[in-house]
């Protein structure tokens, strides 16, 4: 896009004739790859018309080419010093400066060319998260799904998080909240009982405050400590009644204790709050099934699969539902599903090498 | 028929269990005479065999009546000669325990012929049978090199028959069992393979960590099947069984009649992929059936890191169900045999997987401890990798080991009797001190093995002894029901390891005991009002 913008902007440029000359020999240089040759090209424009801003810009631009970004700058500087107002040469220089690590000095010129995606970029890398998220999300509404911008946005995000819970440490490091945060911190690195001890603490200061004994459940739950995670969500579910993951927490929870009846009524309770959740309606046809109930296993399982069908979760409901047939000897519908399982299985591990 | 080989041992009018009352049923006490030290040579090459020995076996081979004990050692790794192992050496040799009459222990390796294993030969694991019927049980040992096969002369000394028996195998050898597939009354051999690979071919994994790769980054390998052919030899039917047909990452095996149609079926515990159940098709062939059964994976349809496996019937149902130990991320598999073929996971609602979850199971045994007439669990731990913290600090290489009392079908973690953490891998089963209470014996990476005692109580138990005429000698194979409760007589079964083959029953109050045993010739034996408390020999009919 660059490049056509260039092109148009250089048709209505003034020049010598001698200069356009090497102008067009350097442009057909570089449409040829010839790059050696365009830059002696475009160089030469620059020495025969100093003031023709455009020898500078296509200089600039031959050396970005080559990924010479050092070499792109000084023209595309002397570019704008003839003319403040160039577009071409200010996103060119932005970029230049960016892929030199000096994004403090690119953002004006990204800025002016509104240039979103650098732009956003450039910010991050001088602190302003909150700015890059902003340039970022704006950059994807016209490139939706573009994994650079995905990436930088998942970054700034979690850059901006960083900083809010650092901001939070530093200003009130024994409040819940912080309590909260390092506990987060810990059981990211799954240094369990740390997590533990925070979340405890946060709850001593403030037993209400939000989400933590949720969090507090998961970390019994990683560690397989079924009772206490359950004691958890419940008093989680106890501040939140209408919150649909810890109802399914809760009944995940109470199936792995074995405790099959109370986890289905947790299960469906969720399904009420959010429905047509696939961990839910998979967790609920387990539970389901565990207390020999197979229509409503089939139910639950059948609905997931009208949700997802290529996913982990829609792998595990043509199990079940296979293990459900077999028990009622219909065979056929056994096979189906079990054929269905092995190929999710098998393009699975296709796609995940190693063990 | 009937021959009672010892007296009534106690008649209390109080039934209880020290678990009971809140004490535990096991205490770890080292006996004298026991020296051992499981060789695994753990090097920063991290060579995959280091963390995978090693057996124990249970087994009384001089038939006095005490149960003696064989452990299989690792080897000496050296880097620079690593396909040596030194099992000239002294310190990497398997040792074989005499029990003495005081329950002290004496070691007779050397003169029982058992020193020296083999240059080339890195231990993994045990299995015991009599394979030629003479009524000295034999030993099988499986290496990561060559097995061995010792025949037992019955003078307290046994002789290395493996190139005459034709049962070296080759590659890298686990669990092994012996069994008869083909009730032709001759033991027969399987023995599992973990995969290919060798130290030349060796590499570590976790980047930076150095970790033990897990099995997917070697090729699977085949499980060996040798048939007894009744002159002293095997012959190798791996292929022509069916048993070839399936190449796994096989560690643990067991054996049980699961469908009831009186041949003995196969279960191997696989790492990392599904599980296999060998039908026995009752003509000599096999066929591997576990994802029809439902006994290939978790509940979710997980593959399941298999190590130890257990064939027995948790819930009294009559049924041989199947519990699989794993490594964590997965739980305990407890696959319950519900009839017609099918298998249904019951980890849930046994609680088993909530005594999982983060910790790495390997020898397994469903034993009643306390003699309430329910089989109770029991598992080695520890995990795979010796710096699991430095990868994931919520796991653990040393663990404790798990005893979980059976509660009408719901298993609950009890005392073991210690709190120590170690990393458990075999573990073995049986009586040691013959006072009707069952204990075990585990085997520990880089330690001496754990000893269990059973502290015992006022519950009744009755240990059955069969006597095999035109069944194989030991009756291995047989199912055997005493007051509602039934076990297949095997000595296989757990991780590496070998379990006393008598028949233990606790029978809670009661006092006498209704017996049937279904041999694996076919003849159903009926003995009635038997007395509680005692070891009690049965002997199969002559005729049908």
């Amino acid at each position: 896009m660059i490049r056509t913008i260039l092109i148009l902007w250089l048709a209505w440029q003034t020049a010598s004739p001698e200069a356009i000359q090497h102008l067009e020999a350097g442009r057909q240089a570089e449409s040829e790859r010839h790059f050696d040759v365009a830059l002696a090209e475009f160089r030469k424009v620059t020495e025969l018309d100093p003031a023709f801003p455009a020898g500078f810009v296509s200089l600039g631009q031959a050396c970005m080419e080559q990924r010479d970004y050092g070499a792109a700058v000084a023209p595309l500087k002397h570019a704008l010093e003839l003319d403040p107002n160039l577009a071409a040469a200010h996103r060119l220089l932005g970029y230049a400066l960016l892929a030199q690590g000096y994004a403090a000095e690119a953002i004006p010129h990204l800025a002016r060319v509104q240039e979103q995606s650098a732009l956003g970029i450039a910010e991050i890398e001088t602190g302003q998260f909150s700015e890059a998220i902003a340039n970022l999300q704006a950059a994807l509404q016209k490139r939706p799904n573009d994994p650079d911008l995905l990436y930088y946005l998942g970054r700034a995000s979690g850059l901006l998080s960083k900083q809010s819970i650092d901001a939070l440490l530093a200003a009130n490091p024994d409040s819940p909240r912080a309590h909260q945060a390092m506990a987060e911190n810990y059981f990211v690195l799954r240094r369990m009982p740390e997590a533990e001890n925070e979340y405890r603490q946060a709850l001593r200061l403030r037993p209400d405050v939000p989400e933590v004994h949720l969090e507090l459940g998961q970390v019994y739950a990683g560690s397989s400590q079924w009772a206490k995670a359950e004691q958890e969500f419940r008093a989680q579910a106890k501040l939140q009644p209408g919150n649909a993951e810890t109802a399914y927490r809760l009944g995940t929870a109470l199936l792995e204790e074995g405790k099959v009846h109370e986890a289905r009524v947790e299960l469906l309770r969720a399904d009420r709050l959010m429905p047509d959740m696939p961990e839910t309606l998979y967790s609920l046809g387990k539970a389901a099934s565990l207390e020999g109930d197979a229509a409503a296993a089939e139910k639950a399982w059948i609905n997931l699969l009208s949700i997802e069908k290529q996913s982990s979760l829609a792998a595990q409901a043509h199990f079940g539902l296979a293990a459900l047939y077999r028990k009622q000897g219909k065979t056929a519908e056994a096979q189906r599903e079990s054929q269905a399982f092995e190929s999710l299985q098998n393009s699975s591990n296709q796609t995940q090498p190693g063990k | 028929m009937l021959n009672r080989v010892s007296q009534t041992v106690c008649a209390s009018a109080l039934i209880t269990s020290l678990a009971a009352i809140g004490g535990s049923i096991l205490e770890v006490k080292p006996p004298n005479g026991v020296d051992f030290t499981l060789q695994n040579s753990p090097t920063p090459q991290k060579y995959l065999i280091e963390t995978m020995p090693g057996g124990v076996a249970l087994l009384d081979y001089n038939n006095d009546g005490l149960l003696d004990i064989f452990l299989v050692n690792g080897g000496r790794i050296d880097p620079m000669h690593p396909e040596n192992f030194d099992r000239h050496d002294p310190r990497y040799w398997n040792r074989l325990y005499r029990q003495n009459k005081d329950g002290s222990f004496t070691d007779v390796t050397e003169q029982a012929g058992l020193a020296n294993a083999g240059d080339g030969n890195y231990g993994m694991g045990v299995a015991v049978g009599d394979y030629d019927n003479d009524g000295y049980p034999d030993l099988y040992i499986t290496n990561y090199g060559k097995n061995i096969l010792y025949h037992n002369n019955g003078d307290g000394t046994f002789t290395d028959v493996t190139a005459k028996a034709g049962v070296a195998g080759g590659g890298w050898s686990v669990s092994a069992g012996f069994f008869d597939y083909d009730n032709d009354g001759k033991l027969d051999l399987f023995v599992t393979r973990y995969m290919d690979w060798d130290m030349q071919h060796s590499k570590d994994c976790g980047g930076n960590f150095h970790t033990y790769c897990p099995p997917g980054e070697f090729p699977r390998s085949t499980n060996i099947l040798y048939h007894n052919r009744g002159d002293g030899t095997f012959e190798d039917v791996s292929q022509r069984s069916g048993i070839a047909a399936r190449k796994g990452h096989g560690l643990g095996v067991a054996f049980a009649d699961y469908d009831g149609d009186g041949f003995t079926d196969i279960y191997v515990a696989n790492d990392g992929m599904q599980q296999f159940l060998f039908h026995n098709n009752g003509n000599g062939t096999f066929s591997e059936v576990a994802l029809q059964a439902g006994a290939a994976l978790s509940l979710d349809g997980g593959p399941l890191s298999g190590m130890g496996v257990v064939f027995q019937d948790y819930d009294n149902d009559g049924k041989p169900d199947v519990v699989v130990t794993t490594l964590p991320r997965q739980t305990y598999a407890v696959f319950h045999n519900d009839g017609s073929g099918l298998f249904s996971d019951r980890g849930l609602q046994t609680g088993v997987s909530m005594l999982s979850g983060v910790t790495s199971g390997w020898g397994v045994g469903l034993e009643d401890f306390d003699n309430d007439g329910q089989k109770d669990l029991f598992i080695s731990q520890g995990h795979v990798l010796d710096n699991v913290e430095a990868i994931d600090p919520s796991l653990h290489y040393l663990e404790p080991t798990l005893l979980a009392l059976n509660r009408n079908g719901r298993f609950e973690r009890v005392d073991p009797g210690t709190d120590a953490l170690v990393s458990g891998r075999g573990a073995a089963f049986g009586d040691l001190n013959n006072d009707g209470w069952i204990d075990a014996v585990t085997t520990v990476l880089g330690a001496h093995p754990q000893f269990f005692i059973n502290r015992g109580g006022n519950a009744h138990w009755l240990t059955i002894t069969l006597r095999g005429t035109r069944s194989n000698r030991d009756g291995l194979g047989a199912r055997v029901q005493v007051n509602g409760q039934t076990r297949f007589a095997t000595t296989a079964g757990s991780y590496e390891s070998a379990n006393d083959k008598r028949l233990h029953f606790g029978l809670g109050s009661a006092k006498s005991a209704q017996i049937e045993v279904f041999w694996p010739s076919g003849t159903r034996q009926v003995l009635s009002n038997i007395a509680a408390d005692q070891f009690l020999e049965i002997r199969e009919p002559e005729r049908p």
